[in-house]
This record gives C-alpha cells, structure tokens and sequence, in this order.
C-alpha cells in the first residue's frame, strides 16, 4: 500500500497524536498542542535515532 | 477564551448506566461507546482513526496474529487483535481464509501448513511489518476506548 518508510512514519504520527489528543484533552486548542507535540516529536526522535544508528552495519 | 463546541454539545451529567453496556459497545464497533455515552464529536475521530489504522494495516499485508503453542507473545497479540470485536473477524478472514484462532500443534497437520502457507504469503511483502505495526496499534487503541468509556461511564473521567 505505502512503500515509503517516511510516509508510513507520518501518517502513523498522525494517528496517534489525533488519538491522543481525543483521549486526553477536553478542548479544542489543548488538542491541536497535544497533536502537533505528539506527532512531531515522534517524527522527530524517530528520524534523530535513525541518523544516529545509521553509521551502524545492518549485518556483522 | 470560548468553550469548546463539544462541552457545550455534551449533556452536564453522562448517562448514568452499568459501565458494561458501553464497554461491550465500545468493544462491537470503535467509538460506538463513546457515542452512547454522549461524546459524539471524539466517537467520529476515534472510529475514523481506529478503522484507517485498521484498513491500513490489512492494507499493507498486515497479518492478524494467531496462537502458537511456541511462541508465548502470539497470546498477547491474538488478544490484541481480538479486542478489535467483529473487525477481528474480518482481519482473520483476510489473512487466513477463515476464522483461525490457534495453530495445529501437529506440524504434519494440513490445517497447519495450510495456515503458515497463508502467512508466509503475507509476510514475504514487503509492507508486511508496517501492515502488523497498524493492525495492533488499532486493537491497542480500541483496548484504550474500553477502559476510557469504563472510566467515563463510571464518573471517574468527566
């Protein structure tokens, strides 16, 4: 369906922020911080740990 | 700063029920226990974003998991899938043909090869991790719906 690591990433942010943000949050402004907090930094960390093990082979 | 548009929707009190019935309606189709319970507005969003994780998952070659005798997390994961209600039956549909919930423990049982066969179908693509990774994030958040329409229905959550 989605072949693209980043795309699958971003749209799987995406769903768990809005999901979260539902879940916990009551208004609407509390919800768009917890979206764009939640989604970002999971695009964010996720993008800062593949740099990092980058330089690490895949096989030994 | 105005109140938000679903605070002002919502009823002050929510329906004062045994905690069960919304649970079990929350458990038959994502969001519908939210929507009994008044919460419209998060019953829309969360239906939506359990059903595209979901269709996602099965999408992208994601396969429902099934309890094998060897592998102790595969109970864990067939709970997970489960907790998706009838959307389960689907999922199993889909990945195996049929309602399969455990392996043979034989492994010369034909029922048995026949499952794996159907697996490695689906796990050979190259979607296939993307696919499982939705499908159980989906039945992770409806278990989450459950217990916050429990908590809801319960008056420990407003």
């Amino acid at each position: 369906m989605i072949r693209s690591h980043f795309l699958n990433l971003v749209v799987f942010s995406v769903l768990v922020g809005v999901f979260f943000a539902f879940l916990t949050q009551n208004t609407t402004r509390d919800r768009i911080r917890i979206m764009v907090l939640l989604g970002g930094a999971m695009i964010v960390l996720s993008l800062i740990i593949a740099y990092v093990m980058y330089p690490f082979p895949m096989r030994s | 700063m105005p109140a938000d548009r679903e605070e002002i929707d919502s009823p002050p009190a929510l329906r004062r029920v045994s905690p069960w019935l919304p649970c079990f309606l929350a458990w038959v189709f994502p969001g519908l226990g939210h929507f009994f319970l008044g919460k419209r507005r998060r019953a829309v969003v969360f239906c939506l974003v359990v059903l595209a994780s979901f269709t996602l998952g099965l999408g992208s070659s994601g396969c429902s998991s099934i309890i094998d005798g060897d592998q102790p997390l595969s109970y864990l994961a067939t709970f997970d899938n489960l907790a998706l209600g009838p959307l389960d039956l689907v999922g199993r549909l889909v990945t195996f043909g049929s309602l399969a919930y455990r392996l043979p423990v034989n492994p010369s049982d034909p029922r048995r090869l026949e499952l794996t066969d159907r697996l490695r179908t689906r796990v050979k693509q190259v979607t296939y991790e993307y696919g499982n990774t939705f499908l159980l994030t989906a039945g992770l958040m409806n278990i989450l719906l459950i217990l916050d329409v429990f908590d809801l229905a319960s008056g420990r959550k407003q």
